[in-house]
């Protein structure tokens, strides 16, 4: 982990102001716009730093002060200009301080008014989605802090306590029924940093600025986090080491019996580790083990410790032998189809991280701490796993990983056509619906190898391509006899301004279904539709990168002639059909969805 | 200037450490703006280890001030 993230508020706000004084400084990747009922300058720094730790340079503005309405109607005007990003932050005691005070005094309408204010400011919300293109980050608003602020009042569950609760509760609800807005839970940063912690009275009264710097520093991290989760590709796999870190004790010198693992400290700190870790798998990560071991041994810990809440089913891969780790760990990525890059690598032991890190620098190596009461602690810090749509196939991924195992087996014995053939695939080639943009933007983000053009899009970006009337946005979802595969690929077209010419602008689809003549079954599948809209030419690119080359022949191989440099033409005339041995289901575009169906 | 107090205003205002007097206040040194003057206020808290008060704060109009508050604290190596 770059050790920039784990700077502190001072090193935060440095690191800010050299960054804007560096005449040299790179063009900034996006801009991201802060506008808040409270001043907002103080929080530049620490998102700005933030940002920069993730390697994302952003240029940072701030709105007017308390004008969250205004900023919602027309965001161009309150930023000077377009942004990629705008975050939307208040508290009770600015945006509803009259509501607040009637509530208190004991005026039983105040909190009705306080919700049709906060109604109509989910509704500027749901204004600005509709209109603007980047993301829209809200906060969910902390206590309310300051001279109304006492926490400990003996009123207070039924006070202020409970104003807040029910505002707060209210807006997460509100917001919930917004599609594409992110929270960032503000009420969350005050319990990390503490509520005294949080808040500055001197800064309040004097600069109109309530917060001090340990909030801004984590509130920054938190909004940066957000972002740079719909930026980049979350991690795939944890490979992990068995001995102290899986468990206390080494199970080849202590034995299955001396080792800790279970109700007990330091077990229960090993435990909960598990417990963590399977909450990842549940969330689409895969889990591995790389141990220096007797595989036998390490098995009869998964298999016969009653203290292991992690269980060998759980394991995706597994290398347990006496090979060095940086040797191990490709073949894991190997046998998941995933790149080395996006795996983790969990050990005790400093000398196997610095050698891995030396070996492998693209490995994301993590040193357990030296005490397992600070294990989770540790972990649950990390961005790594940083996920802001979690979809069906992310819960599935673990378990159909298993049916793959199954299908190789039943590939082994007979012959590669007859396999096809008895595999019984079915391609669902259709154009992608509300439901499906999630997984979508997850594709285009993070599907390196079988990828031909490699452009990424954020969820929003893919939201207005889905609505163009210049653009198709394609998904298919593979099924065979051993299961369902999901859906596993996305194509998008742009079509031409007279109709006649459909460029692939992106053709992507994962790993795990290639070998199956999948790729054939798309060109032709598309070009029933192509045709059904008056298309005479498919255009399409080649991009190689340093992952892609699985996919250089695709063009070719689906009958495309070069026509420039990276640029290849078919002609419908001679486009491929669908292969016999692959069932196309789903109907062309007749049944497709009209756009104003997709654009919803 | 020289000694910790001219490295915070150096390194807050992003302004060289010469430049630094005793006289330099927000009116001869446009960096010192209100932004500023937050970010001086944590600078000196964490770097002297103390804590200024609003009327302190308030006070603060000039590098010679805040010498003398932190004298007043205690502090001998501004």
């Amino acid at each position: 982990m770059d050790d920039r993230a784990r700077q502190g508020p001072i090193d935060a706000k440095k690191a800010w102001r050299e960054h804007i004084a560096r005449a040299d400084r790179p063009a900034p990747k996006l801009s991201v716009g802060l506008s808040a009922s409270f001043t907002a300058d103080t929080l530049v720094p620490f998102v700005g730093a933030a940002l920069l730790a993730g390697d994302t340079e952003a240029a940072m503005t701030v709105g007017p002060y308390n004008q969250l309405f205004q900023t919602c109607l027309d965001p161009e005007a309150s930023f000077g200009g377009p942004c990629d990003v705008i975050v939307l932050l208040w508290r009770l005691e600015d945006f509803m301080a009259d509501e607040m005070a009637g509530f208190l005094a004991g005026d039983g309408e105040a909190l009705k008014r306080a919700g049709d204010k906060l109604a109509a400011l989910a509704g500027a919300i749901c204004q600005l989605r509709a209109n603007f293109k980047g993301m829209v980050i809200a906060g969910v608003p902390p206590y309310s802090t300051g001279v109304a602020g006492n926490l400990l009042a003996l009123d207070n569950a039924g006070g202020l306590g409970g104003l807040h609760r029910k505002i707060a509760g209210e807006f997460v609800e509100e917001i919930g029924r917004i599609e594409g807005v992110h929270l960032v839970d503000l009420d969350a940063v005050q319990r990390q940093v503490g509520l005294a912690a949080s808040f500055d009275s001197r800064k309040a009264y004097l600069y109109r600025q309530p917060f001090s710097d340990a909030f801004l520093h984590v509130a920054g991290q938190q909004i940066a986090r957000i972002i740079l989760a719909s930026r980049r590709a979350a991690k795939k796999c944890v490979v992990l080491d068995a001995d102290n870190t899986l468990w206390g004790g080494i199970v080849g010198e202590d034995g299955i019996d001396g080792i800790q693992i279970g109700d007990e400290f330091p077990g229960s700190a090993f435990r909960d580790f598990h417990k963590f870790l399977l909450g990842l798998r549940a969330r689409g990560t895969f889990l591995a083990v790389a141990s220096k071991n007797n595989e036998a041994d390490v098995f009869d810990v998964f298999d016969k410790h009653s203290g292991m809440v992690l269980k060998r089913e759980h394991l995706s891969a597994w290398q347990i032998n006496w090979l060095p780790k940086a040797e191990n760990v490709p073949l894991i990525a190997k046998s998941l189809n995933i790149g080395t890059d996006s795996l983790v690598f969990i050990d005790d032991n400093p000398m196997e991280i610095a050698y891995m890190r030396d070996a492998r620098p693209e490995v994301t190596s993590i040193l357990v701490p030296s005490d397992p009461a600070d294990i989770v602690a540790t972990m649950q810090a990390l961005s790594l796993f940083d996920q802001l749509e979690i979809t069906d196939e992310d819960r599935k991924r673990a378990d159909m990983m298993r049916a793959e195992r199954d299908r190789e087996s039943f590939g082994a014995q007979i012959s590669h056509a007859d396999f096809l053939r008895a595999l019984d695939l079915k391609v669902d080639l259709f154009r992608a619906k509300t439901e499906d943009l999630g997984r979508v933007t997850q594709l285009i983000n993070k599907t390196n190898q079988y990828n031909l053009t490699t452009i990424r899009r954020t969820l929003d970006e893919v939201r207005a391509l889905a609505a163009s009337p210049d653009w198709r946005l394609y998904a298919f979802r593979v099924t065979d006899k051993f299961g369902e595969y999901g859906l596993v690929g996305v194509i998008i077209i742009e079509v031409s301004s007279d109709n006649r010419r459909w460029t692939i602008d992106s053709l992507m689809m994962s790993c795990r279904v290639l070998g199956r003549g999948v790729e054939q079954a798309l060109i032709g599948g598309l070009t029933d539709d192509a045709r059904a809209e008056g298309a005479v030419e498919f255009v399409g690119s080649y991009i190689p990168t340093a992952k892609n080359a699985i996919c250089k022949s695709f063009l070719p191989d689906q009958g495309f002639t070069q026509i420039g440099e990276q640029e290849w033409r078919l002609d419908l005339a001679d486009a491929p059909v669908v292969p016999a041995h692959i069932t196309r289901l789903g109907a062309p575009v007749a049944e497709a969805l009209q756009l104003a169906d997709v654009a919803e | 200037m020289s000694g910790r107090v001219a490295k915070v205003f150096s390194e807050v205002l992003g302004v060289d450490a010469v430049r630094i007097t005793d006289d330099t206040s927000p009116d001869n040194t446009p960096q010192w703006d209100s932004m500023a003057a937050m970010n001086l206020v944590v600078a000196i808290e964490d770097e002297f280890d103390v804590r200024l008060s609003t009327a302190e704060i308030v006070s603060m109009r000039t590098v010679a001030v805040v010498k003398k508050v932190l004298a007043t604290k205690g502090v001998v190596d501004a």
